[in-house]
């Protein structure tokens, strides 16, 4: 049986990226997320690992792109304010189709904002987040067990499409202990073609993201698309509660789908018909399912700590279809069962 | 033209022409660095660096495995390397706006943590890929396309000078400033570069060369005269010497 | 069974250490269990709080709107946390550095004072476990003990001897 352990979001999110095979950790302390640092510190180097707190997140992040076009798993961490600065390389590891993790425990913001957990970084991880044509892939645990294990899928997925992925999580999961089942160790594949690994027995290889030539660039941009639309068509990830009957769907992602389950229990205990559809991976959106479910459901209910940014994906997937609406908090506050609940309850009075 | 075993180009470059102005010091760089490779015989263990800048580009002429860094971020991109690889040689090519500009924290933090790597910093004075603004190594007076009137010290700034200011940190091994001026400080400049590449390969640690370089183009000055500028004008602001040798601080 | 318990004190006082020690304890025995300590700039200035979740059930907030308990080690903490008990709530009060407030459901121990007379004042914390778990059935002291051992591991076993002195004190105290 697998062990059971009691640690916070943070650290088991860092004793699975040991335990997937990250060889390099870069980082920069920024509170909530500084046990995750801390902890690569202390463990990395006496399992072989290099650790390197770096002079700043623009640095993190280009130490990252470095060891990752040497060919081995590396990844870097921080919250809202240092996910913004690591977005130019963020970019880069994209353009120049590199694997790496960055973890975002996201925080109360704009600007510096404060440290309280929220999730008003969704458009800049869905969307882009730097400049140009990209994708990430997002996925978003809701739980200490999922912190962990979305943390080797961030690993695999990173390797199997040559792009960075992004574990989007906040402050709330970060910091929250909570038991889970330590996965085993895996070795990763080695088999980096592309890598620079010294041009002893092959020609050259180049790492880079600069195509003057615009029929060159346009081809790099036609191969990424292809590349995204192959991760739509194959890496959606949902959980689902209850949805085969009901008429009142909530969707949410990480600490506002966990307040959302506690709502759907106790509204299911009080005859109301909801149900939970809880994004795993946000991007690719789960668009075809809540398409499917907008089509037989009277209302969805977006439960989001931010401002309206979630919601938008939604209502482009419902199309129309029924009517969805924005159940919020901002500046740090997770929304809270008895809120989601009322919401429920009030629905059903119209 | 028959090329005699003596003229033969080094097998570290490519034999793609650069892109180049006549008379800009990049090509006899590259040359130089390739030269080593040659010597110390690592064309398949090292790894360079690549800037944003006119040498963004130093790729297509170099002859082994580049990564290509965003502007200012080569010695974190370098560091990666190094530290996700250590039996690599790896180096970072840099001109003066990436190195002593947008990347100053980067190119402290490396030399300060002793990072072992070498690093090539291609100082003219000027940005040359942007279109000839003013470069955080700009002279006191130089026109530029943003320092329209001469460059100002009391707005903008003095020059910087990085062989000296990386001298105060403790851990780089090696650092010296040479100037691409003439036969005689090219010489000397390979002679540089080679060091920086051997102290690689023995595991010595942080490396700086920092190559005062002609660019005509942005210089507004002919070739010839580019290499005067560098030879006078630049050094007398940086001057050409070995500032660290075998981690010591040597005097002037 | 479902037992939200609020521990709150100055720092110092080792509120985060008893957290994650029952928090610990708790999941030896209860299937579900969540520890979310107060963080940050939040802890700064001298105070420090916890919130322990142990629940038959999924948790799904580990920062629970009410509380079963609460363990209340300074006055600043009364004065925060007091107004948001329930009829309910039991609370557990050191009346070494709190005024003592009407309650039904209150225990009383000066725990401050019983830790300097043991002669280590940083084992406060752990008499105030002892009177928890007098008035709570949740989690065995046996387990509690135990998950002490293992959180202090390679500590003196003086010390980790002593902190279980004082919970047992704090577990026998008349009330």
């Amino acid at each position: 049986m697998a062990e059971r352990v009691l640690m916070n979001g943070n650290t088991a999110l860092g004793e699975a990226a040991i335990r997937a095979g990250c060889d390099c950790y870069f980082g920069y302390p920024i509170t909530p997320q500084n046990e995750l640092t801390s902890y690569m510190a202390t463990y990395m180097p006496p399992n072989g690992r290099v650790f390197v707190q770096a002079e700043s997140e623009l640095a993190a992040i280009n130490m990252v792109y470095g060891a990752s076009a040497a060919g081995k798993r590396a990844m870097t961490s921080s919250s809202s304010p240092g996910i913004s600065l690591k977005q130019e390389g963020i970019s880069t590891l994209a353009g120049a189709e590199l694997p790496a993790v960055i973890v975002n425990v996201q925080r109360g913001g704009p600007g510096l904002g404060n440290i309280a957990p929220a999730q008003a970084d969704y458009f800049q991880a869905v969307k882009g987040g730097g400049h140009g044509d990209y994708r990430q892939i997002v996925l978003a645990p809701d739980s200490v067990q999922e912190m962990h294990d979305l943390t080797f899928d961030a690993f695999d997925l990173a390797d199997a499409y040559r792009g960075p992925v992004m574990i989007l999580t906040d402050g709330r999961l970060g910091q929250m202990m909570e038991p889970f089942e330590l996965r085993p160790a895996v070795t990763p594949g080695t088999d980096k073609p592309w890598a620079v690994t010294g041009a002893a027995e092959r020609d050259p290889n180049l790492v880079r993201s600069l195509y003057l030539v615009v029929e060159e660039l346009e081809q790099l941009n036609l191969r990424l698309q292809a590349k995204y639309r192959e991760i739509e068509s194959r890496e959606v990830r949902v959980e689902e509660r209850m949805t085969d009957d009901c008429d009142i769907l909530l969707v949410a992602y990480g600490s506002s789908a966990r307040a959302c389950k506690g709502a759907l229990n106790e509204a299911r205990a009080k005859g109301y018909k909801v149900g939970l559809l809880r994004p795993l991976t946000l991007w690719p959106f789960p668009s075809a399912r809540i398409r499917e479910l907008a089509a037989k459901v009277k209302t969805i209910i977006v439960v989001e700590m931010s401002a309206g940014q979630f919601i938008e994906d939604v209502q482009l997937a419902a199309e129309f279809q029924t009517e969805v609406l924005l159940e919020n908090r901002l500046g740090g506050f997770v929304p809270e069962q008895r809120d989601i609940l009322k919401r429920v309850e009030g629905l059903s009075k119209c | 033209m028959t090329l005699t075993p003596h003229s033969r180009p080094p097998e570290a470059l490519t034999e793609k022409p650069t892109h180049y102005c006549p008379g800009c010091g990049h090509g006899i760089a590259h040359k130089l660095i390739a030269e080593a490779v040659d010597k110390l015989d690592i064309r398949g263990r090292v790894i360079g660096t690549a800037p944003v800048g006119c040498s963004v580009l130093a790729y297509f002429y170099m002859n082994f495995d580049v990564v290509e860094a965003a502007h200012g971020r080569t010695p974190a991109v370098a560091t990666g390397i190094k530290r996700a690889a250590p039996d690599k040689i790896v180096f970072a090519y840099q001109g003066d706006g990436d190195l002593a500009a947008i990347g100053t924290a980067e190119t402290i933090h490396a030399a300060n943590r002793g990072e072992h790597i070498a690093v090539f910093f291609i100082n003219n004075a000027v940005y040359g890929m942007t279109g000839g603004q003013m470069a955080p190594t700009t002279m006191e007076g130089q026109r530029t396309s943003t320092s329209p009137d001469g460059r100002d010290v009391e707005t903008m700034g003095p020059p910087i000078r990085m062989c000296e200011l990386l001298n105060t940190l403790d851990r780089p091994y090696y650092i010296e400033r040479v100037a691409i001026d003439g036969a005689a400080g090219v010489r000397k400049a390979r002679k540089a570069v080679h060091t920086a590449m051997q102290c690689q390969v023995e595991g010595k640690g942080y490396c700086f060369v920092e190559i005062l370089s002609p660019c005509p183009t942005y210089q507004r000055l002919s070739p010839v005269d580019a290499l005067g500028f560098v030879g006078e004008n630049m050094k007398s602001v940086f001057p050409t010497r070995v500032f660290r040798k075998n981690g010591e601080v040597v005097d002037a | 069974m479902l037992e939200r318990v609020l521990i709150a004190g100055s720092g110092g006082q080792g509120i985060l250490l008893i957290g994650r020690i029952l928090a610990r304890a708790g999941m030896l025995c209860v299937p579900h269990v969540t520890y979310f300590p107060a963080y940050g700039a939040e802890v700064r200035g001298g105070t420090s709080n916890c919130q322990i979740v142990l629940s038959d059930e999924e948790i799904h907030s580990p920062v629970p709107d009410q509380f079963e308990a609460m363990l209340i080690l300074n006055q600043e903490s009364a004065k925060r946390f007091l107004p948001r008990r329930s009829d309910t709530t039991r609370v557990v009060l050191n009346t070494s550095l709190c005024d003592v407030t009407d309650s039904d459901s209150l225990t009383t121990i000066p725990a401050t004072d019983i830790a300097n007379d043991l002669g280590e004042i940083r084992c406060a914390n752990f008499v105030m476990m002892g009177a928890y778990l007098a008035s709570s059935n949740c989690v065995p002291a046996e387990a509690l003990e135990e998950c002490i051992r293992m959180e202090l591991a390679g500590k003196p076993p003086a010390l980790i001897d002593l902190n279980i002195e004082a919970l047992e004190i704090g577990l026998n105290h008349e009330r």
